[in-house]
């Protein structure tokens, strides 16, 4: 374990930028946003959460998966310019006046000259991480990574394995975090490569990995004292009981599994504007479309997020959608991060950072679908939390529930 | 970008550690999953399509075409080895990827045979193709029947309309290997007598004594002389016996469902009972989330599912 004062943190990010892009939280127009960091920027770790994980670094909003051209040929015996075509017109209806020559057709055939894969990857150090969005990418790690032999993302990969990421633990977890009830916790170092904690004047960090343990190379770091861990753990234990348990994790799949018919998830969605807000702001949803574009003879064949409320997103050309009823697309999603997930990767799809709750226009809370779906009866009403979303006794679709969902960051919500 | 990938695959890693939490496929299994595996690894990018090119191209009905494809690369379509049932994205830089059940057989290493549909604008697209084309390939992809599990069984193929592309390279491959199966019933439907595909094929299978074949159409049709009816109808008219026979279906929702209760009354059992399912798919190698029935991917999870797996599914087909 180390101490990085607090003056010493721009020097340390300093030190780092010179071997790889700084990533960290900053306030830019009143929003706190994951940003490439540069000396002079001010990090700002005050604003629990940023806007969004920092996902969009690994796995950006769009990518570009390889890129091609087409050549036009054609072995067909075809005049090359309108001049040509006209002059063969004009031969082979000597004397009738014919028609007009607008425009050479397009060669029926044509031959690809390039495809290339595009896999670019700079080297990348994120600071500023809170536990929930490090743990977002362990569990599309396993997305991506291939988890239980079957195929993995180049492109992911490329970014991943060359990410730091450096975790900064919670000191005031908001009443709409939920990350001890999917088993993480506001100072849990999964995926941590290093854990920082806030202790005054500065920062306890400790390595959990190779890379972790080769950044607390850094000078700057001084050794840590015995006041410091010890104010570093009460601080931890703290921010440990503010967050509250909304759900039983338990019996959760079951309930889903149980529940897959209930008329409850129509009563649930009814207020869902199906915007696909939580799946972007989401540090897990890892959901993409691909598509191609085309300028002229070039193009390139791209990797989007996409959003599983989007009613195309299952459409097929036949015009049958398998879920073509908006409960079902909002089903497909919880079903998704709490039993879909959890049988083919032995983990939840959720890190309970609850930016879902913050963002979600129309105040659709997370920990009440899953308490109502879920099927059991101890809600966490009135935890210490403030019992956001875990309301009252009475099932589903209360519109109050959630009504104080949000914190500090409620102002830029109205938009 | 091959070498480097292969070398720091996390799936290899976690397997020495055997951490892994191999996913079970229930038939078939560990070679047909070391094969996926391998096939998208062979560029070291499963995104990335083997390129190919088109070798001929049949209209089979008026909005039916297939394609035959073969890999620009000798080596590589010669080395290609599919299972029968699996399928493959075929796709136009450009335009996009589809998924499509590879219809030749597997031992045919001259091409690849994928029959379209006109549906939609990729399908749209594909149609406009021609030969020498250049398309991209990837394949082989997902879960195919289990050809060797049904050794000594009796086979009966039931199809309908668009539906006998998804069956027809493993009645290739079973025809093939004739003598390790009993009896084998082909039923074919479909609208009307120009909506019928292969018509090569099923000439020849007519044309066999050691396999029956029962082509039926909607409903009357000027020059028509065979068989009129629905599949359903025509399935339960000739009542199959069940015992040691297995029954694989591929046609539109409608049918499906039919021939599964005329199956039903026959007393097939739900094991003894396959079929292939489409969805819409975009990376077919299970990542991108689309094509999945509850916790199943039917890329990578199917196509090829027995009735009794389709059962223990929510009902989102």
């Amino acid at each position: 374990m180390k101490f990085l004062k607090e003056s010493d943190l721009p020097a340390f990010l300093e030190h780092l930028s010179g071997e790889a892009a700084v990533v960290a939280p900053a306030k830019v127009d009143g929003m706190v946003r994951f940003l490439p960091w540069s000396p002079g920027t001010e990090v700002e770790l005050e604003a629990l959460l940023a806007r969004q994980s920092a996902k969009e670094f690994i796995f950006p909003q769009w990518e570009t998966f390889l890129k091609f051209r087409y050549l036009m040929v054609c072995d067909a015996k075809r005049p090359g310019t309108t001049e040509d075509a006209k002059m063969e017109l004009r031969l082979s209806e000597e004397g009738e006046g014919g028609g007009e020559v607008v425009a050479v057709p397009a060669p029926a055939a044509h031959e690809l000259l390039m495809v290339g894969a595009e896999q670019q990857a700079v080297s990348q150090v994120i600071f500023g991480l809170r536990p929930c969005d490090a743990r977002g990418f362990v569990q599309m790690d396993r997305v991506f990574g291939g988890y239980g032999g079957f195929y993995f993302d180049p492109y992911y990969h490329a970014r991943r394995s060359v990410a730091t990421l450096l975790v900064v633990s919670c000191h005031e977890p908001r009443s709409t975090c939920f990350c001890r009830g999917v088993g993480g916790g506001p100072a849990d170092a999964e995926g941590a490569d290093v854990l920082f904690t806030r202790v005054p004047e500065g920062f306890v960090a400790q390595a959990f990995s190779d890379k972790g343990a080769a950044v607390l190379q850094y000078p700057g770091f001084e050794e840590v004292s015995e006041p410091q861990v010890a104010a570093a753990e009460q601080s931890k234990a703290r921010a440990e009981e503010m967050v509250s348990v909304p759900f039983e994790l338990e019996s959760l799949r079951e309930g889903l599994r149980a529940n897959f018919e209930s008329a409850d998830w129509q009563e649930l969605s009814r207020r869902c504007i199906s915007c696909g807000t939580c799946t972007y702001v989401c540090p897990n949803c890892y959901c993409f479309n691909v598509t191609d574009e085309v300028v002229e003879t070039q193009g390139e064949r791209l990797r989007s997020w996409d959003n599983c409320f989007n009613p195309s997103y299952t459409l097929e050309a036949s015009g049958h959608n398998p879920r073509d009823a908006k409960p079902s697309r909002f089903r497909n999603r919880f079903n998704h991060k709490f039993w879909y997930y959890p049988e083919k990767y032995d983990s939840l799809l959720c890190s309970g950072c609850g930016r879902c709750i913050t963002y979600c226009p129309t105040r659709i809370d997370i920990r009440e679908v899953l308490s109502v779906m879920g099927g059991n009866e101890t809600r966490a009403a009135g935890q210490a939390a403030g019992g956001a979303g875990a309301a009252d006794g009475q099932v589903a679709a209360d519109a109050k529930v959630g009504g104080d969902a949000a914190d500090g960051e409620e102002s830029q919500h109205g938009r | 970008m091959g070498d480097e990938q292969k070398a720091t695959h996390p799936a290899a890693a976690e397997e020495k550690s055997g951490a892994s939490g191999r996913r079970t496929l229930t038939f078939d299994d560990v070679e047909t999953l070391a094969a996926i595996a391998r096939a998208g690894h062979r560029s070291g990018n499963p995104y990335l399509p083997e390129m190919a090119s088109v070798v001929e191209v049949i209209q089979e009905t008026p909005n039916i075409k297939s394609f035959r494809v073969r890999f620009t690369d000798d080596e590589v379509m010669q080395s290609f080895a599919f299972e029968p049932g699996q399928v493959g994205q075929l796709g136009m830089y450009g335009v996009g990827e589809s998924t499509f059940a590879i219809n030749s057989s597997p031992s045919n290493n001259d091409y690849l045979q994928f029959s379209v549909m006109q549906a939609g604008e990729v399908t749209t697209a594909l149609h406009q193709l021609s030969m020498g084309d250049k398309v991209g390939v990837r394949a082989p992809m997902g879960r195919p029947f289990p050809v060797r599990e049904w050794r000594d069984k009796n086979l009966l193929f039931i199809m309908g309309g668009i539906g006998s592309a998804a069956l027809r390279a493993t009645i290739l491959y079973c025809l093939e290997h004739r003598e390790d199966y009993g009896e084998v019933t082909i039923l074919y439907g479909a609208r009307t007598p120009v909506d019928l595909t292969f018509g090569y094929d099923i000439e020849e299978w007519q044309s066999r004594e050691d396999i029956s074949t029962i082509i039926t159409v909607d409903a009357e049709f000027p020059g028509w002389e065979g068989r009129v009816g629905f599949v359903p109808t025509v399935l339960e008219e000739l009542a199959p016996e069940p015992d040691n026979t297995i029954a694989a279906l591929c046609g539109p929702p409608i049918m499906i469902k039919f021939c599964l209760q005329v199956l039903e009354r026959l007393q097939f059992a739900d094991e003894q009972v396959y079929t292939t399912l489409e969805k819409r798919m975009k990376c077919g190698i299970g990542i991108c989330g689309r094509c999945n029935v509850g916790p199943k991917y039917v890329c990578v999870d199917g196509p090829v599912f027995t009735m009794a797996e389709l059962r223990e599914l929510p009902d989102e087909l």
